[in-house]
């Protein structure tokens, strides 16, 4: 078993807290993703777990043992950086080999574990180059077999592919969760690319400066963003934000944008979430690019004056297989991402409907999410 | 007395920061004022104050060489190259002797953390530890290691093909007529050492020669170490017909024993040994031995360092530069 457990685990450079209070289980086998932008003690949290950096307060556990004290050598973790330099005089095989005669492994042990990995990363007919004669992806999975040969309980990858360029960067993440299914071990991977940590992960963690936003899974995170914070951070484009307020007429509930737009509250979330203690209320109204439509075209859900608005049309960007439209209605600014077929043109004021069953209407002074 | 900024800020009639930007050759001083500054700097030999300047930008100009022993003339030649290297870069070199004493290299860490050194260059040694690591990752200190290996390869590193040296040295006691070559080497040299008899079985087993275990002897390094050495080797039922030492202490231990014991080199023994320095070059017949590009090693881990404090982004992490083998007369059967 190799969960590895953080109970309000703190860092603090002097009075800088770089980590705060954190409280986070990872469970056996998990591929777990650190995510946030630069800054968010994303790295700080990985480097406590593998013992490269003091813990300031709290208790960090891999396996239900406490290793606070555990030199990282101890620890049965393997590291695999950003910075993936390889013994430049030495083959693959002995890279790959040099934790291992370090441990003093026997000649036999070190063979088989190099060639499994080997095997396992299709990098066998390479074992007996130099680095240079190998290819960037090449030269990442020999820093993989680096880590893998040291079979250990839990890996700690930092940023491991932001070296490479971004078509490898994709093949990359790809072979990366196989390899992950392959080897059945816990993962924690650190990365600013909320695109990877999507992709990756089986759970991901949001941080922001120090502080963890929301842990969640891809799609729940997607969907159920717990904050302004998050909910902007996930997605490409990200969401849009547009100053709101609720209103309430009869029994109806409106979110007003201030006169520039009137969208209707649907009555399942009015009971659901507390909508009625924000009427009259600043709120922060929150829709996807994606969940932005042009009413020209047919969507499973029909655009009605409550749930649209006119707006202009001021860049049209066609990325092939839809467009995304940035649009101005008096002070708001947003981004739509519509079908290929949408004819919108710069400088033409469009209808657009949104679709009720996806919008976000967030506290405005916390910032938290109503629903 | 040593004339100051504001010594001559009160002689031309302008404010410190205005002297200090003309000496500086920084913008925003006339033209007029800044030669008459310039001119009054010359006549009194001003020199700025290089604590005060490096208290103003942060920066001691001030490197720690982490030494991990001083008894060997190698040491020494590391030593020297760094310290030419540095100065020549506008730095100063403070000295740390490790001894191999770890405890002492975490003490001495302690220059780092207080910021009394720019950056350091841990030279030779064990393997670099989690607490140099921690030092570089943490601390965000400016560390480059020099002939020591590292398992996480996280630090900018120079070091020598240490299998290339073995390699080339028997290879060369093969080519000739040596069939059964003594290894000696140095136990504290642990993965370095692995390295050097990893070249040393690779030209072995190219030739077709059979490893011999018995051949091989582990020391501690010492020049005692290389007398014994040769002592026990001598009483072999078969014993060597060659011998490659690796490290200088060892290679003069094995000279003076295979002298005190009458034999000749080459004629008896064929010897190559490590270090081309005063010590290995007062013998006679003059010896063979593997160089080590220390000149080089230094200016590369220097260069790294400055690099690094100047804040530009390696073009590669780890440097690896070949040793040469240096003929002469010990090696070469009559």
């Amino acid at each position: 078993m190799a969960n590895v457990t953080l109970k309000n685990v703190t860092k603090k450079f002097g009075d800088f807290v770089a980590v705060d209070s954190q409280n986070l289980e990872i469970i056996d086998k998990e591929f777990l993703v650190l995510v946030g932008p630069s800054g968010c003690g994303k790295s700080t949290t990985l480097r406590m777990v593998a013992g490269l950096e003091e813990i300031t307060e709290g208790t960090i556990e891999i396996g239900d043992k406490v290793v606070n004290d555990v030199p990282p050598k101890d620890r049965d973790i393997a590291m695999v950086f950003q910075n993936y330099a390889l013994y430049p005089h030495m083959n693959v095989y002995d890279n790959m080999a040099f934790g291992l005669k370090l441990r003093k492994f026997p000649k036999e042990e070190i063979e088989r574990r190099v060639n499994d990995a080997a095997d396992i990363l299709g990098i066998q007919p390479l074992l007996d180059r130099k680095p240079k004669q190998l290819s960037g992806g090449q030269r990442q999975r020999v820093a993989l077999g680096r880590a893998i040969v040291r079979e250990p309980k839990v890996f700690l990858m930092d940023e491991p592919l932001s070296n490479l360029d971004a078509k490898l960067r994709v093949q990359m993440r790809t072979e990366l969760s196989k390899l992950h299914d392959r080897l059945q071990t816990t993962v924690i991977y650190v990365t600013h690319d909320q695109t990877e940590a999507m992709t990756m992960g089986d759970r991901i963690v949001v941080l922001r400066d120090g502080v963890i936003q929301q842990v969640a899974d891809p799609l729940s995170l997607y969907n159920e963003p717990k904050n302004v914070f998050v909910a902007g951070f996930i997605g490409s484009p990200a969401m849009n934000f547009l100053d709101a307020k609720i209103v309430q007429e009869g029994d109806e509930y409106y979110i007003d944008g201030h006169g520039t737009f009137k969208i209707k509250i649907p009555e399942d979330k009015i009971e659901k979430y507390s909508v009625k203690d924000y009427v009259d209320k600043e709120v922060i109204f929150g829709v996807r690019p994606e969940d932005v439509v042009d009413a020209n075209i047919t969507h499973d859900f029909d655009v009605t004056d409550y749930n649209s608005f006119v707006a202009e049309v001021e860049v049209v960007e066609p990325m092939g297989s839809e467009i995304y439209l940035y649009l101005a209605e008096k002070d708001h600014q947003m981004i739509a991402r519509v079908e290929a077929e949408s004819k919108a043109q710069v400088g033409d004021n469009i209808t657009l409907g949104i679709d009720l069953r996806k919008i976000h209407i967030f506290d405005a002074e916390t910032e938290e999410v109503i629903f | 007395m040593q004339l100051t900024l504001k010594d001559i800020a009160r002689m031309v009639g302008v404010a410190e920061s205005t002297v200090s930007r003309a000496i500086n050759n920084k913008p925003g001083v006339g033209e007029d004022t800044k030669q008459k500054i310039l001119s009054i700097a010359k006549q009194f030999n001003y020199r700025p104050n290089q604590l005060a300047r490096g208290l103003a930008n942060k920066q001691t100009n001030m490197i720690a060489l982490f030494i991990a022993e001083m008894k060997s003339p190698s040491a020494i030649e590391i030593i020297s190259s760094i310290e030419k290297a540095a100065n020549q870069a506008g730095y100063q070199v403070i000295l740390c002797n490790i001894n191999h004493d770890l405890a002492k290299e975490k003490a001495y860490l302690e220059l780092l953390d207080t910021n009394q050194v720019d950056g350091a260059i841990f030279a030779g040694g064990q393997l670099a530890d989690e607490h140099l690591i921690k030092a570089s990752l943490s601390g965000e200190n400016k560390i480059i290691l020099l002939n020591r290996l590292t398992e996480e390869l996280l630090l900018p590193s120079v070091i020598t093909d240490n299998s290339r040296g073995t390699y080339l040295a028997t290879e060369h006691l093969i080519t000739q007529g040596a069939q059964r070559i003594a290894l000696l080497t140095d136990e504290n040299e642990s993965l370095i050492k692995e390295e050097k008899v990893s070249g040393y079985q690779k030209a072995l087993e190219e030739h077709a020669i059979a490893y011999n275990q018995n051949l091989v002897i582990d020391s501690q390094g010492s020049r005692e170490a290389g007398y014994h050495a040769f002592l026990e080797l001598i009483n072999l039922s078969d014993p060597p017909d060659a011998f490659l030492a690796t490290n200088d202490l060892l290679t003069v231990g094995l000279v003076e024993a295979i002298k005190m014991g009458g034999y000749f080199i080459p004629l008896d023994f064929l010897l190559v040994g490590y270090g081309d320095n005063l010590l290995t070059s007062i013998f006679d017949p003059s010896l063979t031995v593997v160089k080590e590009p220390y000149q080089e090693l230094g200016q590369k881990a220097v260069d790294f360092l400055t690099d690094s404090l100047a804040g530009k982004k390696l073009a590669e992490m780890i440097v690896v530069l070949d040793p040469v083998l240096k003929i002469r007369k010990s090696s070469i059967k009559n």
